[in-house]
């Protein structure tokens, strides 16, 4: 059953155009992540370079192709997390980063600290010689248009999100059985300057431990947040639940308690996983014993060989 | 009715014994101005949010006035206040210069549909909402200018400075009100010569603080990076819907984040019932409590005294 991988590209509502790009990215990123496991390497590295991959791809709200905050800037959440010694690095409201990816596992391998924000990560990616790139190159057309959109009238920002949400994530287990998550964010839509989701805070926007296993969610960052997503899920785990059962719990539950809706990919130590969501859609792929599976819609399961 | 309770610490490390009576003195006087609001018929959260918030401008604790410098010499804060009925939170992280971050987070709370600010964001929200910036100089003291000039001609890891004798404190409230809803509030300055943009575990829900009426509210304090692995307060809330008391819930949850990441922290916990817990795996916590007509309170393991309130 191991390795595999799991990746989504954003819970939501995906507009019919951006559909086969959504799809296209996820298979591309799953094959990629698959090969790192297939060929040794670690379930952090897989998570890593797969979600840094999504970063890169335009169609996804996170690295080129975020969503713009109220004043039409780009901000962005991302987080790592090692299950085997439950080491995490986070990075909140950094600017001019092509993968903020990279600089979470930055501030895990090389900072004694968790979480750096906004101009103190800067601070740290210049120290580490990560290149600051301009704002424009991380924004679509696309993205502003939606942000111009939605300056209109009384737009309002949560709803907005049903048009797309996009964050990335992934989630792994090595063959020597390590277990990581990687989520990468853009955030909401005309968000408030500095507004934090759930993406880099641990058990919310993504949890990994070994002996349990891993999640990584999208959805309305604030309810993810309220009912500690991610940590929930793998609580129920632990009560022996399986991750699609976990899963649809704790999805029912944030619906039920706080009216969020949302998704998530997860992984336990025996490679079982699931990508499930209460949104109307979510792009996800998974690849596991040589076949690459993919869907969008609730009950899709595609499969072909990797 | 249900009996209000309300639990403070002041922070859980080796707390030297020339901080030791002001500290105790820190947290008696901001439990009884936190179960004044109670005993009045007051809500759980501004029972928490003015027992913070005392202790935000007591200069003995590392939270607004008496809060610690980062590497550039600067004064970052981080709070978050959360209330057990909705699940409602606001959070701030990284702040600058304001001498009562947790009035800010239940700004956030109460005035934005988001949960969390950062940084700059975090002041100019603060600035739209008319809460005014303070010097650095009104939020920090002489002598922790000294100790910042000090630790600066070190490189002294985090992890070697909190388990030193030199300062880490972070402040925080739990409490039931007559109603039976909970809340949860935690403010720190963070660690001495942190990194610029350091954010431990104090501002994020689920490690910092949780609140939630059906298994009660948390509030942590210790290694941030420790508790931020083992999601504490969460953690904790778990083991209490699993049936364990509040008690037993904050201790096997400090024993595993010793075990697991060689963490060090305490915590404070209330049930919805009223069972309460103020617990620490370091060599000192200032905790005090107040249920009915007793004030409890404690500094070392195993400590506990009683006053009777008023």
């Amino acid at each position: 059953m191991l390795p595999v991988v799991v990746v989504h590209g954003g819970a939501g509502h995906v507009p019919k155009e951006r559909a086969e790009i959504s799809i296209a990215g996820m298979r591309e990123a799953a094959r990629m992540g698959y090969a790192i496991l297939k060929s040794g390497g670690s379930a952090m590295d897989a998570v890593v370079e797969t979600v840094a991959m999504l970063e890169n791809n335009p169609a996804f709200n996170a690295g080129r192709g975020s969503v713009l905050n109220l004043k039409g800037e780009v901000e962005m959440d991302a987080l790592v997390m090692d299950g085997r010694t439950l080491a995490c690095g986070a990075v909140s409201a950094v600017r001019r980063v092509a993968n903020p990816i990279h600089l979470a596992r930055l501030v895990m391998d090389k900072t004694s600290h968790v979480c750096l924000t906004a101009e103190g990560a800067s601070q740290f990616a210049r120290a580490m010689g990560i290149p600051e790139v301009p704002e424009e190159s991380l924004i679509t057309e696309y993205a502003r248009k939606r942000w111009k959109d939605n300056l209109h009238k009384d737009a309002n920002p949560v709803e907005c999100q049903i048009g797309k949400m996009g964050t990335v994530g992934a989630v792994a287990v090595d063959v020597q059985g390590n277990i990581a998550c990687a989520t990468s964010t853009g955030g909401m839509i005309n968000k408030m300057e500095g507004r934090v989701g759930d993406t880099p805070c641990i058990g919310c926007g993504g949890y990994a431990d070994n002996q349990i296993g891993a999640v990584s969610p999208t959805g309305h960052g604030e309810a993810i947040m309220k009912i500690a997503l991610s940590r929930l899920i793998l609580f129920h785990m632990e009560q022996g639940k399986s991750p699609k059962e976990a899963s649809d719990m704790a999805l029912a539950y944030m619906k039920e308690r706080v009216s969020g809706l949302g998704g998530v990919v997860v992984v336990d130590p025996k490679g079982t996983w699931a990508a499930r969501f209460s949104s109307q859609q979510m792009p996800w792929a998974a690849a596991q014993q040589e076949q690459l599976h993919y869907g969008m819609f609730h009950g899709e399961d595609f499969t072909e060989p990797v | 009715m249900m009996k209000a309770v309300l639990v403070v610490h002041g922070g859980a490390w080796a707390i030297p014994d020339v901080l030791a009576e002001a500290s105790v003195a820190g947290v008696k006087a901001a439990a009884r101005a936190g179960s004044v609001i109670l005993r009045r018929g007051g809500s759980a959260l501004d029972a928490v949010e003015v027992a913070v918030r005392m202790m935000e401008d007591n200069v003995v604790f590392d939270a607004g006035h008496g809060a610690v410098l980062n590497t550039d010499g600067e004064v970052e804060l981080d709070a978050i206040i959360m209330e057990g009925k909705t699940l409602g939170a606001g959070a701030v992280s990284s702040v600058r210069n304001i001498a009562n971050p947790v009035s800010l987070a239940r700004a956030v709370m109460e005035k934005t549909e988001h949960i969390m600010l950062t940084g700059r964001g975090a002041n100019l929200f603060a600035e739209s909402i008319g809460v005014p910036t303070v010097p650095t100089q009104a939020l920090v003291t002489e002598e922790e200018r000294k100790e910042w000039q000090h630790y600066k001609k070190y490189a002294v890891g985090v992890k070697e400075l909190f388990n030193s004798q030199c300062g880490h404190d972070t402040v925080g409230a739990v409490a039931l009100d007559a109603f039976g809803n909970v809340a949860c509030a935690t403010s720190t300055g963070g660690i001495r010569n942190k990194m610029v943009g350091r954010v431990g575990d104090s501002p994020f829900i689920g490690s910092g603080g949780y609140a939630d009426n059906t298994s009660g509210a948390v509030s942590c304090t210790g290694h941030g990076e420790s508790i931020l692995k083992v999601t504490l307060a969460r953690l904790i809330l778990f083991h209490m819907e699993q049936g364990k008391s509040a008690c037993e819930a904050a201790d096997c949850s400090l024993q595993y984040m010793a075990e697991r990441v060689q963490g060090g922290g305490g915590a404070i916990v209330v049930s919805p019932t009223g069972d309460w817990s103020a617990a620490f795996t370091t060599e000192r916590m200032a905790w005090a409590a107040c249920k009915g007509e007793s004030l409890h309170y404690g500094l070392n393991p195993k400590e506990m005294f009683e006053e009777t309130l008023n």
